[in-house]
Order: C-alpha cells, then structure tokens, then sequence
C-alpha cells in the first residue's frame, strides 16, 4: 500500500527535510550537527481521513566528523487539511551516534564563565565562514531551527537554516543555558527568506528544548 | 610509479585494503583511503610494489582500473604547465577564482581576461535598471556566427557562489584552450557567451544592504515592495505555475513579459545572434542537474538526450570528489 518514490524528486526530499528538522532538534547539541548526506529511499502512504506518510531511508553525516556516516529512517505524517499542525515525526538512528559528552561540558563551563552575556551575529557571513569558537553556538542554532522547521513543514514546503541573524544569551538563575536567537529559514517553493526568533534551553545532561518561537517582523 | 583505483564491492575487501593499508614496507600512498563509504580508493604505488600489489588484488578478487600509468610522466608535464602559467601577466595569476568578489573587482578581472586571450573578447548587451552594464565574455576561435552555447550566472543575486562559478569557469576554459583536448574541439567549433552577473543591481545590493536579496531593484508601480525575479519574467509561460502576482513575493513575474531589462537584454542579444544551440544557467544552493519544464510537467521533445547528457555530466562531476547531483526535470526535481 506503500508507493515508492524516486528519491530525487522533490516530494521525497520535502518529507526529508522535515525529517532532518526533527532529528536535528532531537540529537544535535554544540558538539554535533547532523547534515543530510543522501536520501536513499522513498515511500508513500495516503491514509484515507489521516494525510500522507512518508517512510524514509536516510544517510546522515556529523559535520564534525565527516569520515563516518550513520544511517538512519524516518516516518513523517502529514495530517490531512491541516495547516497549523505540526507533521509527526519519527526517526529511528541506526546504531550509535560519537558521543560529545566532553565537548558539551567544555562548552557549558565556557558559556558560564563568561562575565558578559554572549552576543554575536551574521553566522555564517556573507561569505560563508563562521569563526571556530562561535561553530557551538551556530550548531545550536541547527537545534532551534530543527524546532521551527519541523513544526512549520507541510508537503509543500522545505526549509532550510540560511543564517543566524543574532544570537544573544539570556543568564538565567537556573542550570540551564538559554539562547535567543533570530534565525533566517529559506524557503525553497516560495523562495521566501523567514525570520524567526527562537528561544532555546540547553543543558549538558538535560539536553533542548525550545521554550518560544515565532515569526519575526519583516525584515530588511 | 603507478596509481591504481580500486573499487571495494564489500565491507571484506575494505577491510583487505586497510590491511594492505598497514603494510608499511610496501610504502603505499592512498590519495583516497578504504573506508566505509561508496567511493573508489586511489593508491599510489612505488614502480618496486606494483607487481605484487596487482597480484595481491588479484588473488582477492579486487577490481581495480589503472589511473595512472606513469605519475612521473604526469608530474613532468605539470610542472611545465606550472612555468607556463607563471609567465603570463601578473594580475590574472593575484585574481582568485576561488574566491567572492565585488562586483567592481569582477568587471576588471573581466577585462584582464579579454586583454590576457586573444579568442576572449567582452562585450555588453545591455544596461540594468539602475544603469549598470551587462558584460559578457565571447569566447570565440573563428569563423563567423558559429553555433554557440550561452551561459549565465547571478541572475539570482544572493546565489553567489554562481557569479564566482561563472568567473572560475570562464579562467578554466580560456587556460586550457589549446592543451585540454575537449575543450580546444568544442571551442574550434563553437562560440562561448558567458553571462556571470546576470543581475548586476541585485548584485551590489547584497553586498551594500541585504544579502539576502534575490530579485531585480527596479521599482514596481502600485506598490511598496521592489524588484521582479528575472527567473520569472521570461517570455515563456508567463505567469504561469511557480511565479507569484505578489510585487512583495520573492518569485514575482513582474508586470509582464520581459518588463526587466536584464531580461530583455539576454532575450533580444540571443534571437538577434540567431545561432545558439545550448543553454545553461548556474542557480544555488542545491546539487540539482535539470532540464525544461519548469512551468508545465509534459516532457521536452529532447527529454531522451537531455535526460541522458545530464546523467553524463553528473557521472563526471561525481568522479571527481564523490559529489552527487540529482537530474530530472524541473517540474519533478524541485
């Protein structure tokens, strides 16, 4: 009852990025950053009164180890008609992912050490480059716009993380670290550039969370 | 010395090779190192290790092709390239090609390709909106009016790793006239028109204020929003599915056919010149190698060549580093 589909026309590669979105906001962290390395498989379900479900079959690299790649499946449920839900993900990753635990708690003392809240903007620039001590905080920005590009995905969209516009870190009297940013997504239909702004929780252990989201005002 | 490219059909004979890999006396150089992944492995091999080396892969049951047959040759003939090169002018030899310019900057390293070849000449066909010249290069051996292939790049401002494509490719073609053997056929036969700004205004508007900014700056009448998507604006389909009414959307068709002059400008130069056989437009980010349509989803009588040179092309850039691009249709790829 499946459909295959080739996986390189662009229904595959929508449900791909939605998948990628969710993964990237579940399993990335300022020590990894999971990029799309090839859609190797493609299905589709439609679900009478449900939507349409894509089964995927993906190979993932971590962009701070690129030597090894991990593969990994995904499920996406678009709902039928619906324009303000979020499509269901799952992903399963296939065996173990490098662990960052001491990258993590590297960056976490760093951050919390620092006498003025950091601040920093345009990564990449204009030119692509992102300075090596700032690299955590854009793979961060991966995880919060991972959030918002899941959420916002519908068959017919496919976001992508274009730039982080501004990035400023909020202290807080808890253990958590927070991160507000404003993150440009491309849009790749509409060709539309969207800002975002995003407020990310992240701790070592506990992991991210997003606390806030919502769509900037037009900007320049 | 001899470079060999094998290629592993299973996880045993990766494993093979990085016990090879191990054996140090045989002192192998791997240019690209067993691994798990789906692309060859080269190794270069002392002339004193081929013969075992073979025989080993034989008796393993590896393929492997013969990349180079003498590196000594190859090495000789590079550094004579290398002499060569550096007796050309200076300025040419400080432009990197590998890098993003002003547009200023490309526009000079435009004229120095022209003064540096005799067979490049740069002509402008037209102004943009806001009065800047549209350059391109003609590459051209001969004849006269010859079939000709037309290239652009930057019609899309923000895409700018196309306009430092377009000026890579257009170094490349003009150095290796004349020592690359496909590249000196085609250009006997044929002219080359090479477009890298396409979108000069767009161009210094995302290096002066948003670099985000894709479409054209001309002024549209009625709105507040500014600039059309020359990709939209062609005199093909028009208005039709992909483009946007919106004058604030960043895929607006503009008010009509060719309302831009940008677009104008290629338009009239190409029906004008009457002999153009190919075309190509750089556009990024994304990896995709495709064909007409874009505006409908029935296929172009050509799709059987078009379908077959883009699987070609893919194969060969594919050959190089392992980079892969997906071909298709426009209306099925993207």
């Amino acid at each position: 009852r499946a459909m295959e589909l080739p996986p390189g026309h662009f229904p595959a590669a929508r449900a791909a990025a939605a998948a990628l979105g969710y993964l990237r906001y579940l399993r990335g962290g300022p020590g990894r950053g999971l990029r799309l390395r090839e859609l190797r498989r493609a299905r589709r379900q439609d679900i009478d009164d449900v939507g349409h479900k894509y089964y995927l079959e993906l190979e993932l690299e971590d962009v701070l180890d690129k030597d090894s790649t991990v593969s990994c499946t995904a499920e996406v449920l678009y709902h039928l008609g619906s324009k303000s839900s979020a499509p269901d993900v799952q992903v399963t990753v296939q065996g173990e992912l490098r662990s960052t635990e001491q990258a993590d708690q590297e960056f976490y003392n760093w951050i919390r050490s620092l006498e003025k809240e950091l601040v920093a903007e345009n990564i990449p620039d204009s030119h692509g480059n992102v300075p090596p001590e700032l690299e955590p905080i854009h793979l961060l920005a991966w995880v919060a716009s991972g959030y918002v590009i899941w959420q916002n995905s519908t068959e017919n969209t496919k976001l992508h993380l274009a730039q982080v516009k501004h990035v400023k870190q909020v202290k807080r009297s808890d253990e958590d670290l927070q991160f507000d940013f404003v993150v440009l997504l491309h849009e790749m239909v509409s060709q539309e550039v969207l800002p975002w702004q995003v407020t990310l929780l992240w701790h070592p252990q506990h992991g991210a969370r997003v606390s806030q989201s919502r769509a900037a005002g037009a900007g320049s | 010395h001899q470079v060999l490219r094998i290629r592993t059909k299973n996880e045993e004979e990766v494993k093979q090779l990085q016990l090879l890999e191990s054996l140090e006396h045989l002192e192998l150089d791997f240019w690209i190192n067993p691994s798990a992944r789906a692309l060859p492995v080269d190794v270069r091999i002392p002339a004193v290790s081929v013969q075992s080396v073979k025989a080993f892969l034989e008796s393993q049951g590896i393929e492997y092709s013969i990349l180079i047959e003498d590196l000594q040759d190859v090495l000789d003939k590079e550094k004579q390239d290398m002499a060569e090169s550096a007796q050309r002018q200076r300025s040419s030899s400080s432009f990197d090609f590998g890098a993003y310019h002003t547009l200023d900057d490309i526009n000079a390293e435009l004229d120095q390709l022209a003064s540096e070849y005799s067979f490049v000449e740069k002509i402008q066909i037209g102004e943009s909106y806001e009065k800047r010249p549209l350059y391109v290069l003609k590459f051209s051996t001969g004849g006269s009016n010859r079939p000709a292939i037309w290239l652009d790049a930057g019609i899309h401002s923000r895409e700018w790793v196309t306009q430092a494509s377009a000026l890579w490719i257009a170094n490349k073609i003009a150095s290796d006239y004349g020592t690359d053997e496909s590249i000196t056929s085609l250009l006997d036969k044929m002219d080359l028109f090479l477009l890298p700004v396409a979108n000069p205004d767009g161009f210094v508007y995302t290096h002066t204020s948003n670099r985000m900014w894709r479409k054209t700056r001309s002024k549209i009448p009625g709105s507040i929003c500014v600039g059309v998507d020359p990709n939209r604006n062609w005199d093909a389909g028009f208005g039709g599915p992909g483009a946007s009414n919106n004058p604030c959307s960043e895929s607006y068709h503009g008010p009509s056919a060719n309302s831009e002059v940008e677009v104008k400008s290629v338009a009239d130069f190409i029906k004008n010149h009457g002999n153009f056989k190919a075309f190509l437009t750089l556009h990024s980010y994304s990896q995709l190698l495709m064909y007409p349509y874009g505006y409908k989803c029935t296929r172009p009588d050509d799709y059987a060549e078009l379908e077959s040179l883009g699987r070609a092309a893919a194969s060969s850039i594919r050959s190089l580093y392992g980079t892969t691009f997906q071909v298709g249709t426009i209306c099925n790829t993207i």
